[in-house]
Formats: structure tokens, C-alpha cells, sequence
């Protein structure tokens, strides 16, 4: 954060934004060219922005460096941390966008829905890539704005337009807790930068302890309340259950990802010097989140709000590596994201599948019979959900593997084993699900949507999750590697 | 002194103005309360010599923002007894938790980190110090990404906003005038053998 002069330099290293730049140009570029393309036509938006993605993953990979470097005078960095969580937001978009091919098809202003996904990444790629609260403020509203949007897409649905407010002033609230949050820490230390806050709050006198309390707790609460932390979660439920299903599969990994990974740079390099303070917050909102998470899916029937409140069991467990805060920590809670990310888009893939005319296919009814009238499905739905569950040798049981040894390591034994405890209550409602495809018969008439891009997904999805599985070693190097810029 | 007295009275009118929004029975009269504490605050930028946010405080958030917010208030005829159902029932949650944050940021404002020993008090500049340009050479060097991702998220309110409001009613009937332009002879007529 050098002090620039007027007249001023061109800012240097401006390649490092070459992804960003990308994505920025492309997706105005769309919302032009929408304009011209016919009512049949509007698909090949949405490949545009699944090429869109690819390119801008070339680019990210081309510019990553070993080391961190900065450009824009310092507000701006790329490290392996940020390159890695921006390939996982690619992969999360292109997901969302073939899944939303179908789904969307007939909906009013397609073009537009797919420019949104596209903002929405940006403002996330400029949150991971965000060194002081500046950048990583204004990538978040970014993002969130997008998202309200996508979330209220379908204006005919009352349900949506409900999500999409309560997510939007819920979020302007928690947005308020953050800015306020930093308003103190910057009151202490005359920074918005993470590392010259955490420089400061190391140096700052004893009297200063209550305003950086009080600014901690604020920051913490505004970061919590985007990634769904109890008793920040209220907005999920409803949200997932109200979003047209490809963004609530778009929004349950995507804005995840880089919350948690702002999250880790904010408790890394701004707050290491009340980390005393933060990590007894953070095992109490941990188990809270846990314990909700896992007991409050069992009572739904419908399907997007289990997974709503099953990603809030989730959330806690890669909260688990935040707390460990020691290498094992971070690179467990990026492995369990990554991991997640496969889980997530796969299931959603499959409810995507299951919306027949007039049927949202969300029940859990819905599912009844699906192995035999399509064993495969059932069989790939099968995988994911004992992944999701954590049945070992399956990916999911590595990524709770990971997070619980770091808490262990770390000595926060007891919330390891509540955790093991909760994990085994939630195998209840994934395994229910499978119950209802294996052991009942058919209620309704399938009618599934033939789509090769989807199978696709279901496919690599329910692979990878099998893959990763059987040889968790290449994804938990990466995850290591990647922490080359943080710590 | 005198200085230390504008102060004072800024402030206490922009937290009276405050308290006004919150508490007008009437909506139209809660805006014009808003009005008079961002005028009071603007007031507050002057003392500070940051003559340009306070104007920018008046001219933009008065007089764009503010008399938009009218316009929709007007239109919406907002019913505030309405809204104001069930109010009590929350009142002492909401009270618990107003107070908890009132003795909290008292505690933290009298801790002694913002007091005048730790903080210099703000000089003023002078005459040949420009607030517009000073702040144009920051905008537009260090804060230039910021600046730049606040223009794109301007852009998607925007767009968000028509998205969500332009919408073709299934049951109207429009006017396609590219349709009309476009028709051929042969889309219209048809040659029938008698």
C-alpha cells in the first residue's frame, strides 16, 4: 500500500487481473450481444460464458506465480491461495451454467441471468484476491448484488421474489455489521490493510483491547452471516428453498468458497493478534452451527432445504480448520470445499433432472422409486449422498477426516467429537433419501429432461467424488500447496 | 471555541434528525428528518474542511436521492400503523440488544483510543490545499480498483434492476414493430382457387 504521487504511475503487473479483466469485458460484452440474438438463440449465451470460464482458467493458471505478488498499488493480490480458490469458482460457475441450460430455458431476460452469474464470479474472484478490506468490501457487494438478482430471477414464482428479499435485507444488515466492524479496526490501526492491521493490532496499547474486540466481533459477524454460520443462518433455508435450483447450486459452493477464503486471510493476517479471543467465538458459533445444521435437516421434506441445512452442518465442519489455524487447518478446510463442490453440484444436478412439467421434483416423495426406473441416477445420487454423509472411502469422508485430525491436533478434542457425533446424525437424513430411490416404489411418472451436458455433470461429478475417494493424496497436495501465499 | 460549538450543534441536530426518522408517525415526515440530519452532516464535513463530500452530501443525497425517495414513497402510500404491528411484542429483545450495543460502543469510545491525546486534532489546511483535487489524486491512484469495482457494481444494480422489472405480461397484447416492418405479402394473402 506504497504512497502513490500525482501525476500518477501506470500501475504495474496489471497482467495479474488478467482473469478478472477477462470475465469483466466478457460478460458486458454478452449483455450487448444478447440484444442482437433471437428468442431460440439465447443459449449460446450461456456456452459463451462456459467458454468464458475455461479462458479465464488458462489465464489464471498463466499468471500464477510461486510467490504473491500485488498490482493496482498494492490493493490487489495473486497468490497460489487466490489462483486455487478462483479455479474452484470457475468450475462452480460452469457447473451452474449447464445446469441452469435447461432449467432457464424459459424464463423471461436468459441473457441477462448469465451476465449475473458472470458479475457474481468477478466480484467472488475479487474477494479471494483481496488484501485489505477495501477490495474485499466492494468484491462482496459485487457478488451479493448479483446474487439477490439471480435468486429473484423468477418474478412469476412468489417464493423466489420472497428468497431474494429476505436474502437482500438480511444481507444488507450483516453487510452494515462488517462495515461498522471495520470502521473500528481501522479506527485502531489507520489501515484498511489486512497485514498493516495485523502489524497494528500487535503494536496497539493495552486501552485500545475493547474497540478491537468490538470491531472483531462486527467483522466476525458480517463474514459469518456469507458463509451461513448459526446464528447467522436464517436466510439459507429459505433462500435455497426459493432460488431457481441451478443458482441455489450456485450459491451453496460458490460464494462459500470465497467467503471462507476472505475469511481465512481476515483471521491470518488481520486478526492473528487476537487470535486468543477469535478461536473461543469461533468453537462456540462451530458447534452451534453443527449441532442446527444436522438436527433441523431431519425434519425437512423438502430436498433443497435438507441441503440447505445440510451445507450449514457443513460450513461448520470446514469451519473446524479455521479454528486449528495452523496449516493442517486451512489446507483440511480447502480440501473439504473442494470436495464439496463435487458433492453439491452433483446432487443439485440430479433435482435439476427431476423437475418434470408442473413437478419441481424437490420432495423427497419425488424420489421415491427413482432405481428403477433409472438405475443410474440413483446410483450416482447414491454416491453423493454417501459422500455428503461421510461413509469412508468416499470423498467426503476424507474431507471430515482432514478438518477433524486438525482440530484434534489442535486441542479442540471435544468439538471434534460433538462433530463425529453430529456427522453420524446426519448420515440419517442423506441415508433417507436413499431409502425413498432404493426401497420404494414408483409414485409418479419420470419424465426426465434428456440433456448430454447434464449427464455429464452427474457423471464427473459422481467420479470425481469416487476418485477422490479412493486416492485422496493428489487433491490434499494441491490444498497444501496452495497456501503458498497465506501462511 | 466557536468551532468546538458548530461542532456540537451539528451533532446533536444530525441525532435528532436520526431519532426523527425512526420515530415519525408519518413516512413523508421521516424523510424530511432524514433530510435535516444529512444537511447537519454536511455540516460536520465543512468543520473538517472536506467542503466537497459535504457538498457532494447535499447535492447528490439531498437533492437526487432523497427527492426519489419521495417520489416512491408517494407512490407505495406506505401504511405505517401497518407497519408498526407487533412492534411491542419485539420491543424487549430489541431493547435487550440496543442496550447490550449502547453500553458497548460507550465502553469502547471512552477506552481512551479515541481521545484527543492519542488522535491529534484535525488541522486545518489553508487556502492553497484544493479538497477536490486532494481527493480526485487518491480516488484515482490508490483507490482505483475500488473505484473501478464500484462503477461494475453500479452497472449490475442497473441491470438487476431492469431484469427484474421488465417483464412482457402474458395476458397484454404488444406491438412488434420489426414484425410489421418485416411482413411479406405472401405472410398475409393467400391465393385462394374459386
Amino acid at each position: 500500500m506504497a504512497n502513490v504521487t500525482f501525476p500518477f504511475p501506470y500501475p504495474q503487473h496489471l497482467e495479474l487481473m488478467l482473469p478478472e479483466i477477462i470475465i469483466a469485458i466478457m460478460a458486458m460484452v454478452l449483455l450487448i450481444w444478447d440484444l442482437f440474438l433471437g428468442k431460440d438463440k439465447k443459449g449460446w449465451i450461456a456456452y459463451a460464458a462456459i467458454a468464458t470460464c475455461v479462458a479465464t482458467a488458462f489465464a489464471t493458471i498463466q499468471v500464477t506465480t510461486g510467490g504473491a505478488l500485488t498490482t493496482f498499488y498494492g490493493y490487489f493480490v495473486l497468490d497460489p491461495f487466490a489462483s486455487f480458490s478462483k479455479l474452484l469458482m470457475l468450475l462452480a460457475t460452469v457447473f451452474a451454467v449447464i445446469l441452469s441450460l435447461d432449467y432457464m430455458k424459459d424464463e423471461e431476460n436468459v441473457g441477462e441471468y448469465y451476465c449475473l452469474i458472470l458479475f457474481a464470479l468477478l466480484g467472488m474472484m475479487l474477494m479471494v484476491s483481496a488484501n485489505n478490506f477495501v477490495t474485499m468490501y466492494l468484491g462482496l457487494e459485487l457478488m451479493a448484488l448479483s446474487v439477490y438478482v439471480l435468486v429473484g430471477y423468477q418474478r412469476d414464482v412468489l417464493r423466489s421474489s420472497e428468497a431474494a428479499l429476505k436474502y437482500f435485507i438480511l444481507g444488507a444488515l450483516s453487510s452494515g455489521m462488517l462495515l461498522y466492524g471495520i470502521t473500528f479496526l481501522y479506527g485502531v490501526t489507520a489501515s484498511f490493510g489486512f497485514d498493516a492491521i495485523g502489524a497494528g493490532l500487535v503494536n496497539a496499547n493495552n486501552s485500545a483491547h475493547g474497540v478491537v474486540m468490538l470491531g472483531m466481533v462486527f467483522v466476525l459477524a458480517g463474514l459469518v452471516f456469507k458463509v451461513s454460520i448459526a446464528p447467522f443462518h436464517m436466510w439459507t433455508p429459505d433462500t435455497y428453498e426459493g432460488a431457481p435450483t441451478p443458482v441455489t447450486a450456485f450459491i451453496s459452493v460458490a460464494p462459500k468458497v470465497a467467503g471462507f477464503v476472505v475469511f481465512m486471510r481476515v483471521l491470518h493476517d488481520a486478526l492473528p493478534a487476537v487470535q486468543a479471543d477469535y478461536t473461543m467465538i469461533l468453537v462456540v458459533l462451530a458447534a452451534l452451527t453443527i449441532v442446527v445444521g444436522n438436527v433441523a435437516a431431519i425434519a425437512q421434506r423438502n430436498i433443497k432445504r435438507m441441503l440447505a441445512y445440510s451445507t450449514i452442518g457443513h460450513v461448520g465442519f470446514v469451519l473446524m480448520g479455521l479454528i486449528a489455524a495452523n496449516e493442517a487447518g486451512y489446507a483440511g478446510s480447502l480440501v473439504y470445499l473442494t470436495v464439496y463442490l463435487f458433492m453439491n453440484m452433483g446432487v443439485f444436478a440430479i433435482i435439476v433432472l427431476m423437475r418434470r412439467d408442473g413437478i419441481q421434483g424437490e420432495l423427497l416423495d419425488d424420489f421415491a422409486g427413482l432405481s428403477k426406473v433409472r438405475p443410474g441416477y440413483a446410483l450416482a445420487m447414491g454416491l453423493l449422498l454417501f459422500s455428503l454423509a461421510g461413509i469412508p472411502f468416499l470423498a467426503g469422508f476424507w474431507a471430515k477426516y482432514v478438518v477433524f485430525m486438525a482440530a484434534i491436533e489442535t486441542g479442540h478434542l471435544y468439538l471434534a467429537l460433538l462433530a463425529i457425533v453430529f456427522s453420524v446424525v446426519g448420515c440419517f437424513y442423506y441415508l433417507r433419501v436413499i431409502k425413498y430411490m432404493y426401497f420404494d416404489d414408483v409414485r409418479i411418472e419420470f419424465n426426465f429432461i434428456e440433456s448430454i451436458p447434464m449427464k455429464m455433470t452427474v457423471v464427473v461429478t459422481a467420479l470425481a467424488v469416487t476418485a477422490i475417494g479412493l486416492y485422496p493424496d493428489p487433491v490434499m497436495a494441491i490444498c497444501k500447496q496452495a497456501l503458498v501465499g497465506l501462511i | 471555541m466557536l468551532e468546538a460549538g458548530f461542532f456540537y450543534l451539528f451533532a446533536a441536530m444530525s441525532v435528532i434528525g436520526g431519532m426523527g426518522v425512526v420515530l415519525a408517525r408519518n413516512t413523508m415526515h421521516s424523510v424530511m428528518f432524514l433530510i435535516f440530519c444529512f444537511f447537519n452532516t454536511a455540516g460536520l464535513f465543512f468543520l473538517l474542511d472536506a467542503e466537497f463530500l459535504g457538498i457532494i452530501l447535499i447535492l447528490i443525497y439531498v437533492g437526487a436521492v432523497m427527492v426519489l425517495f419521495m417520489f416512491v414513497i408517494m407512490m407505495l402510500e406506505v401504511n405505517k400503523a401497518k407497519l408498526k404491528e407487533g412492534f411491542l411484542q419485539y420491543l424487549p429483545v430489541g431493547g435487550v440488544i440496543a442496550l447490550i450495543l449502547l453500553i458497548e460502543l460507550i465502553a469502547a469510545s471512552s477506552s481512551g483510543v479515541f481521545n484527543t491525546e492519542t488522535i491529534a486534532a484535525v488541522g486545518h489546511f489553508g487556502k492553497d490545499v484544493n479538497n477536490t483535487v486532494e481527493i480526485g489524486k487518491v480516488l484515482y491512484t490508490q483507490y482505483l480498483l475500488g473505484f473501478e469495482i464500484a462503477a461494475i457494481i453500479l452497472l449490475v444494480a442497473l441491470v438487476g434492476a431492469i431484469v427484474l422489472t421488465l417483464r412482457t405480461r402474458k395476458d397484454a397484447k404488444y406491438q412488434n414493430i420489426s414484425k410489421q416492418v418485416n411482413v411479406r405479402k405472401e405472410d398475409r394473402l393467400r391465393k385462394v382457387r374459386m
